[in-house]
């Protein structure tokens, strides 16, 4: 209590001291002169004369200013004050340089608003909670078999309440698997990704609806499963954000589904899902060990470790494997926490991206130092006038400090608008129809406190970073020297010198680092997006449909729609083919098969390769330019009543038949019935896109099998359509004519393969974008700093090449003599950087693509790169030197 | 005026104003000659070292000021002793008889 009353009468005492500062020095003096008063009253009462008792008193009291000065220095206002004071300082000098001043903010802003808005990404995507429960103790539990290559495999449904009923180490598990639904009756027909959740998903994640419920317990028997949770997006833009929502059936697929809930706006799980159902179990899939179909989250119990976690899922899974070794022999568990599954793609790129603008920043703060240092010159003369008359050096020391500081301060909130700008033009590099990567959806990343946190501390060290050599350099002047009129010394002087040297060395050292890792990455991408998908995407517009189960529920349906939609749009203006294909290249959709060679015995333990399938239409390989090596394309002939067919993609061709002739062939695909003959080989493509890999297939080049849609039609359908011209002019025509064969039925990602190509791309784009952008900044930062370097060393000399010139030095003798310095310097900033970028580039080797983390060509022409622009940096300064008339120069002081 | 009196640490001052004005408000120059009366002119203590203490002593709240009549009838700020002054000083005089005690019997030690 009572201590709580002196630090309020503190504060009192110091805020009046603050505001009312005469009244506090007039009751301060009055007093003082009180005590004086007393003291001669005494003096004279012992028999003194008055001017003696005063001459006295005066004596023995000392400096009044002095002690008022001690007794000011009591409170905490007199730091704030002086702070004050030396803020009000700091603009004024500011104020009277405001090129210089101009040029540092200006350079701060620059590399302050760019880390500000990496980081804001950084934030967002992998430090900021995810909006779970306790996130942290999610974990994805995946099949793996180490002998087949599968790391993430999908699970079984028996394994998955094996799993359930006999861990100890997690308090509860879900499982999920995704879906597709034709929403009708409420205006278009659209096809909604959905998925399912078993009854309890929910509770694993923990999240309460905004409106409704989520599922119950016994949600999942059929009959009381036709309910559905709706995502926040959907219900906003489909129904209008209706609030009595709850309780009215929708349409899916044909049947009514009651909506039961509606989820809060930050809920994604997983990424672009619109609504959820319940997990249906179809008892052919619940019999079955092999059939793997499952996704599955569970949470950890409080306490437990993802190491222990592991441990015992891996005695399960062996117990399992044991007992069922016709399906789980060598299938082991994999976990992977929730918070690595969703950002894990793009950390690297994103740490790497942190890293570099760390670089710029740094070399920005060298370029400002050093042009402090060349002011700390001019100022010299002021600083030995406050150090004569008594300032201490820790006062000179705070008060440049403050000037650094405030420059930080206010570069910094320019950076924050380069930031909020930035950051916008980075989410419009990505679009939120990427499927091959699993970043968090970010509609927008926001400038939250976190931010303007890292901000403000980015500006205020980088202040002091800045700041703090040229503070000390400026306060080690003597003033002895400094006033004396002729006072060339001080930073001109050697050590001034060396400091500046070793600060452009670093420099240029640092963007050698940044411009050999953007090379690199250039390089890299130019090499992916030249790489060989295989197929040609120019001129190729595609569109995915999805055909309802319950009007087309048998084969013929589904063939009978796609022929005739297909009919329609190889007839219409500006197609030249079109065909239809299950799963679409580079759509982020693929499925596996197990294929075997027919009449080989079955072994269970044999790898028969597991290539990704798909039904397709005779013209889509000629509608793709999917090369034929050997054999034929399907053709209209290849249909139910004819012999069963299939088409192979070349390394799958190789893989069966080393030595053979494929052609002719027999082979087993899984879940079809019949062998089928190989009646053709087709080049390799790429399933998903370049670079990009997905544990269970092989990517490049992806193992293909195709089997002619008309002897196994599929509910999934996705256009292929090459046109003349450009792809999306003909796309309303498309919409008519599927619209014309079935006017409820939806279509979605109706794009161009090109925009598709581009998407699978999107990171290395950006990470590549970004990090020339950043080399860029670095390398006129750098040239920045040479240039003021040897501009200033020249003009320091400029009384001594007077001297050469009138003694006989050619302009060209001058010209060397400048530039030999600046490229010396250059020369070692750009050994320095080599030996570093060795050394740092391999952490670039997981973003690379085709380019060798040490690539030669780029090592040898960077540095040349760097040197000649560095060279001609120095030009300017020379041209100036040797125009120097000896008389004027000799003069100069 | 340093070499002749003993120069006194910042804490000890402290202790000396608040024994004076535990027998009665005074102001500055009393309190000055009060010390130098009592402790027979070993301690002089000049206004440099004072006032900053009285400042330092407010803050902490250990005295309090009040504006009253000299016997001149003049204005002058008397210093006053608060409780939690009085609370301290008594703690602080404990603290000073054992230390002193201590250093005397270290003194006093045979050798």
């Amino acid at each position: 209590m009572a201590l709580i009353r002196s630090v309020i009468r503190n504060l009192t005492a110091g805020l009046r001291g603050l505001f009312r500062r005469r009244e506090a020095d007039e009751e301060l003096d009055s007093e003082l002169r009180q005590y004086l008063d007393a003291a001669v009253t005494e003096k004279i009462k012992a028999g003194m004369r008055r001017e003696d008792a005063l001459r006295a008193a005066r004596i023995e009291m000392g400096s009044a200013e002095a002690v008022k000065e001690d007794v000011r220095a009591v409170g905490w206002e007199t730091v704030v004050e002086t702070f004050w004071q030396d803020i009000r300082f700091a603009v004024r000098t500011l104020r009277k340089n405001p090129g210089l001043t101009a040029i540092v903010i200006t350079t701060l802003a620059l590399g302050i608003g760019a880390n500000t808005a990496i980081f804001s990404v950084v934030n967002t995507v992998l430090l900021r909670p995810m909006p779970y429960k306790q996130a942290d103790r999610l974990v994805t539990v995946w099949g793996a078999n180490k002998a087949r290559g599968y790391d993430l495999d999908l699970v079984s449904y028996s394994d998955y309440l094996d799993w359930k009923s006999q861990n100890r180490v997690f308090e509860s598990m879900g499982a999920a698997t995704d879906e597709m639904y034709t929403l009708t009756g409420a205006g278009e027909p659209v096809a909604v990704i959905g998925y399912a959740f078993s009854p309890d998903f929910f509770d694993v994640l923990g999240v309460p609806p905004v409106l409704g419920r989520t599922f119950g317990r016994d949600e999942d028997q059929p009959g009381k499963d036709h309910v559905v949770v709706l995502n926040y997006h959907l219900w906003r833009v489909q129904f209008g954000g209706d609030r009595s929502i709850v309780g009215r059936n929708v349409t899916l697929d044909g049947k009514a589904y009651t909506v039961i809930g509606v989820m809060p706006q930050s809920f994604q799980y997983p990424q672009s899902v619109e609504l959820w159902t319940p997990l249906a179990i179809v008892p052919d899939y619940a019999k079955d060990r092999g059939i793997r179909w499952l996704r599955v989250l569970a949470r950890f119990k409080p306490g437990v470790t993802i190491d222990q976690a592991h441990s015992e899922m891996k005695t399960i899974a062996a117990r399992l494997g044991s007992a069922y070794p016709k399906t789980n022999k060598d299938y082991d568990v994999n976990l992977v926490s929730l918070r690595e599954l969703t950002s894990g793609d793009v950390r690297p790129a994103l740490l790497v991206l942190l890293c570099s603008v760390g670089l710029v920043l740094l070399i920005a703060c060298a370029n400002v130092a050093n042009l402090l240092l060349s002011r700390a010159v001019t100022r010299k003369r002021e600083i030995a006038i406050r150090v004569a008359l008594g300032a201490s050096r820790l006062r000179m020391l705070r008060q440049f400090l403050t000037e650094s500081v405030l420059l930080g301060i206010v570069g910094g909130a320019f950076g924050l608008v380069i930031a909020y700008w930035g950051v916008g033009a980075l989410v419009a590099m990505f679009p939120t129809t990427i499927s091959n990567l699993s970043i968090p959806r970010v509609e927008t990343i926001p400038i939250d406190r976190w931010v303007l946190g890292f901000a403000l501390l980015a500006s205020v060290v980088t202040g002091i970073a800045f700041g703090l050599v040229p503070a000390l350099q400026a306060c080690r002047v003597s003033p002895n020297e400094s006033l004396k009129e002729s006072g060339r010394s001080g930073t001109a002087g050697s050590h001034g010198r060396r400091l500046r040297n070793i600060l452009v060395v670093s420099e240029v050292a640092l963007s050698l680092v940044l411009l050999t890792a953007a090379s690199l990455m250039i390089k890299s991408f130019v090499r992916l997006v030249q790489a060989d998908l295989g197929f040609h995407t120019d001129h190729l517009l595609t569109l995915r449909v999805l055909l309802p189960e319950y009007k087309y529920g048998t084969d013929t349906e589904q063939l009978a729609f796609s022929n005739e939609v297909l009919g329609r749009i190889q007839s219409s203006p500006g197609v030249k083919s079109a065909g239809t294909v299950t799963f679409l290249p580079l759509s982020g959709w693929w499925g596996t098969r197990e294929i075997s060679i027919a009449g080989r015995p079955a072994d269970p333990a044999a790898k028969n390769p597991r290539p990704v399938w798909s039904s397709v239409s005779p013209d889509y390989f000629r509608a793709t330019n999917i090369a034929l090596l050997k054999g034929r394309y399907f053709t209209d002939q290849d249909n139910k009543s004819t012999r069963n067919a299939a088409i192979l993609s070349a390394s799958l061709a190789r893989e069966l038949w080393p030595n053979e002739d494929p052609i002719g062939k027999e082979v087993n695909v899984q879940g079809f019935n019949g062998t089928r003959q190989v009646v053709g080989v087709v080049g390799d493509i790429s399933q998903l896109g370049i670079g990009v890999h997905q544990s269970g297939i092989n990517s490049e080049p992806t193992s293909e099998v195709y089997i002619p849609f008309a002897q196994e039609p599929t509910h999934l359908l996705c256009f292929a359509i090459r046109t003349a011209g450009d792809p999306l002019s003909v796309a309303n025509a498309v919409r008519r004519e599927v619209w014309a064969v079935d006017k409820e039925q939806a279509m979605s990602f109706i794009e161009t393969m090109d925009q598709l190509a581009s998407e699978t791309t999107a990171l290395q784009r950006a990470s590549m974008i970004l990090l020339a952008v950043f080399a860029g900044l670095a390398l006129v930062l750098a040239s920045i700093g040479i240039y003021g370097v040897v501009s200033y060393s020249a003009s320091q000399r400029t009384h001594e090449i007077g001297i050469r010139i009138a003694l006989g030095a050619g302009s060209r003798d001058v010209l060397h003599l400048v530039i030999g310095e600046g490229l010396l310097l250059t020369v070692a900033g750009v050994a320095i950087g080599i030996a570093g970028a060795f050394g740092l580039t391999r952490f670039l080797a997981s973003l690379l693509y085709g380019v060798s983390s040490a690539d030669p060509a780029t090592f040898v022409t960077v540095p040349m790169v760097l040197t000649a622009v560095a060279v001609a940096a120095c030009y300017i300064p020379a041209r100036r030197a040797m125009r120097l008339d000896p008389m004027v120069a000799l003069r100069y002081e | 005026m340093a070499d002749k009196s003993t120069t006194l640490v910042q804490g000890t001052l402290d202790m000396l104003i608040l024994k004076t004005l535990a027998l009665e408000p005074l102001h500055g120059y009393g309190i000055a000659q009060r010390i130098e009366q009592i402790s027979r002119g070993v301690f002089q203590v000049n206004p440099g070292s004072l006032f900053p203490a009285f400042r330092r002593l407010e803050r902490s709240g250990l005295i309090d000021t009040q504006w009253r009549a000299t016997e001149n009838n003049r204005r002058a700020k008397y210093y006053v002793l608060t409780d939690q002054g009085r609370k301290r000083l008594n703690s602080e005089t404990k603290e000073w008889g054992r230390q002193i005690a201590a250093i005397a019997r270290i003194l006093e030690a045979r050798s």
